[in-house]
């Protein structure tokens, strides 16, 4: 059985990098998008079997991107973790008005992420 | 001839007694008859009575016989029960000792478990502080160092209002080279010695607070932390927390870990590109 795709999603080079290398451990294959705009078109192409995606990015932000990820039928049933840099009540409630599935709060929690992902994945 | 009167009495007696006679044994007879008719019934209800006896005791035999079969079989069954309590108390100790194997598999299931979540927690703290280093060290480039320095601070230790200093020896103070979140013109200078900031510049110490409180604004007394920037000992700037994300409760030994690799490791970034800003001036020139 093939590997489950993974997409990361972040202007950040600094998360995309401790994103990889926490999910290195796993047996997962990693694309990245820079933006939200391009996460929907790499989606599109790559089909990952979850992303995982920052809220504040140049371009188009994680909850737009991932309205548009919703809107489209070959993205719409891929989960959505959301990174958000604050985990306050509103913040949350838009990221789940927006599709998202699950949500994390920076400083990224390493067991924390893989524990939401593998749930998500049904490892 | 007529006969005599005598005679004729005498005939007429004995005629009399024949009949009498003939009378009685009639009578004896029928007595008889019936004697031996109770009789035969007697014996008729006697040899029933003794076949009914003997069957009875066929019976009392058959029966004897079926008790001693059931003692035989009671005795058969309760040495079955007996091996069966003993099976059943093997039985019981195996379930115990499998039991107890269970639970300590569980037991060390839920300590491998642990130790993985506590190894994915170190991983992470190496991935932050390689990242970290990494950035630091990418690039020449003074805007990149800064951007990564504040990256650092935001997404790895936790905080969106924070200010980097560089120290103008001359003048004695420091100044505000990149922020995120505060008002850059309230926090330009900082003189060294004066205020949280400016003794971390002048002790070299580093000003850790717990960091769990939520100032109302971006205050220098309710700075979360501030930490120096050193190169071979000497202060060339700092970093100031002001505040945390709400989510964030504290430092943890991470976060210090990071406070002293961004305390050399940027400090000596930051140095690296003057120099490299100086190298292309003089080539320039």
């Amino acid at each position: 059985m093939a590997n489950k795709k993974i997409l990361l999603v972040d202007d950040s080079n600094t998360i995309l990098m401790v994103e990889k290398m926490i999910l290195a451990s796993e047996p997962y294959r990693l694309v990245t998008a820079g933006n939200g705009a391009q996460a929907v078109e790499t989606a599109a192409v790559e089909r990952p079997d979850l992303i995982l995606m920052d809220v504040v990015m140049p371009t188009m932000d994680g909850f737009a991107a991932c309205r548009a990820l919703r809107a489209r039928e070959e993205t719409r049933a891929i989960p959505v973790i959301m990174v958000t840099t604050r985990g306050e009540a509103g913040n949350v409630e838009r990221g789940f008005e927006s599709g998202c599935s699950e949500y994390i709060t920076k400083p990224i929690n390493g067991p924390e992420l893989l524990a939401k992902i593998r749930n998500l994945l049904g490892d | 001839m007529k006969k005599p009167a005598a005679e004729r009495t005498y005939v007429r007696k004995v005629q009399e007694g024949t009949r009498k006679y003939a009378r009685d044994l009639m009578g004896e007879n029928d007595r008889l008859r019936g004697l031996i008719a109770a009789l035969e019934s007697e014996r008729v209800r006697l040899a029933e009575r003794a076949r009914s006896v003997e069957h009875i005791l066929q019976e009392l035999d058959l029966l004897r016989g079926a008790v001693s079969n059931l003692e035989r079989e009671k005795l058969a069954v309760q040495v079955q029960l007996f091996a069966a309590r003993e099976e059943l108390e093997s039985h019981r100790q195996e379930r115990e000792r499998l039991e107890q194997q269970v639970a300590d598999v569980e037991k060390e299931s839920r300590r491998f478990a642990e130790q993985y979540v506590h190894v994915e927690a170190q991983n992470t703290n190496l991935a932050n502080l390689y990242v970290a280093s990494y950035r630091l060290y990418g690039t020449l480039d003074r805007q990149e160092v800064l951007g990564a320095i504040q990256e650092i601070v935001v997404n790895l230790i936790g905080s969106e209002e924070l200010g980097v200093y560089e120290l103008e020896p001359e003048e004695a103070t420091l100044r505000l080279v990149a922020s995120v979140g505060i008002d850059p013109t309230a926090h330009d200078r900082v003189a060294v010695g004066a205020g949280r900031i400016g003794r971390v510049a002048a002790t070299g110490e580093p000003d850790i607070g717990g960091g769990a409180e939520v100032a109302a604004r971006a205050v220098e007394t309710d700075l979360s932390a501030c930490i120096p920037l050193k190169l071979d000992g000497r202060v060339i700037g700092a970093i100031a927390l002001f505040r945390l994300l709400p989510q964030k409760n504290g430092f943890e030994s991470v976060d210090r870990e990071l406070f002293d690799l961004l305390g050399t490791h940027a400090a000596t970034a930051l140095y690296c590109t003057r120099l490299q800003e100086r190298l292309e001036a003089r080539t320039r020139a």
